[in-house]
């Protein structure tokens, strides 16, 4: 799951598109102090749409807990990559 | 591929008709597909699951959508206090809800491509407030201002998102409308004229021409008001 996990943070590297931030479990997403804006987070959504095809289950993320700011899968990069590994073991 | 919401009857299935004719691949969405003459599916677009189950299927099968026109609606003609809650619910649910869900459900599919386009429908009944028509207008008018704010979100990835709102147009949405009602609407229009499903259809080819690709964000008033 770690790869899984280091996979998803290459994912949101390359979807913010800079060599200088580095990411890790604490990275805000969303709000103020967060590195994505609405365009990237959409994009990013749609890679990991693409990864999630390729590990063989449905990656959720219009769920109503999803845009939550304070308990939702976007809050940071750490939430995020747990979402998706809970979402592939729960559908796999 | 374009997609078309009510494509069974009425104005979607004349902008089918239309595309077709122009040559270009469509796939609609209706609850009644039994006398499709074109690739189509049942769906009610008021239902997230069953829009959101279309959605999966094209993306499974690697459709390239480049647009959606959202010609599925229903109306209701009476006054407000005398409209069962459950008709309003059902005008709502179908009119804004199912546009909603579907631009929701398939603008991913465009979005990955950076291109395309989304057609709505509103109805004159919201510039002009029309007496008995207030529930249909009030999910109409949602649906112009959801039209404006998603078009600035879907600005980025360059797909255009625009509304369309007719006059009276004849097909079964007017059934139990009189004559001299249509006349009173239709003479309050800039363009005084009744409009027909083709007119509808002109207006269609116009907006998913390429050289349309400035305009977007905008309702777009059939005979003017």
């Amino acid at each position: 799951m770690v790869d899984i996990k280091n996979d998803i943070f290459q994912i949101i590297l390359n979807g913010i598109e800079s060599s200088i931030i580095k990411i890790s479990d604490d990275t805000q997403l969303i709000g103020n102090d967060g590195v994505l804006d609405s365009m990237k987070l959409v994009e990013i959504c749609l890679m990991l749409e693409d990864f999630a095809e390729e590990k063989k289950f449905e990656f959720d993320w219009t769920s109503d807990q999803a845009m939550s700011k304070s308990r939702g899968m976007f809050r940071t990069a750490g939430s995020l990559a747990a979402e998706f590994i809970n979402q592939m073991e729960s559908k796999g | 591929m374009i997609i078309v919401t009510g494509s069974s009857k009425g104005i979607g299935l004349a902008i089918c008709e239309r595309l077709q004719f122009l040559e270009i691949e469509v796939f609609g969405l209706s609850r009644d597909v039994s006398n499709a003459t074109f690739p189509s599916t049942s769906c009610d677009v008021s239902s997230y699951e069953e829009v959101k189950k279309v959605a999966l299927k094209l993306k499974k099968e690697g459709k390239k959508i480049s647009g959606l026109i959202n010609a599925a609606g229903i109306a209701s003609m009476n006054l407000a206090v005398t409209t069962p809650p459950n008709v309003s619910q059902k005008i709502i649910k179908t009119n804004l809800l199912g546009s909603i869900f579907c631009c929701q459900l398939f603008s991913p599919l465009m979005m990955r491509n950076k291109y395309g386009f989304i057609i709505n429908f509103s109805t004159i009944a919201v510039s002009l407030g029309l007496k008995g028509e207030s529930v249909y207008a009030a999910s109409k008018a949602g649906v112009e201002g959801f039209t404006r704010s998603f078009a600035r979100e879907m600005a980025d990835f360059n797909i255009n998102v625009n509304c369309i709102a007719p006059g009276p147009i004849d097909t079964d949405l007017l059934k139990g409308i009189s004559a001299n009602q249509i006349h009173n609407i239709v003479s309050q229009q800039i363009i005084p004229k009744q409009f027909s499903p083709s007119d509808i259809s002109d207006l269609v080819e116009l907006l998913i021409d390429d050289r349309s690709n400035s305009i977007s964000g905008q309702v777009l008033h059939v005979g003017g008001v």
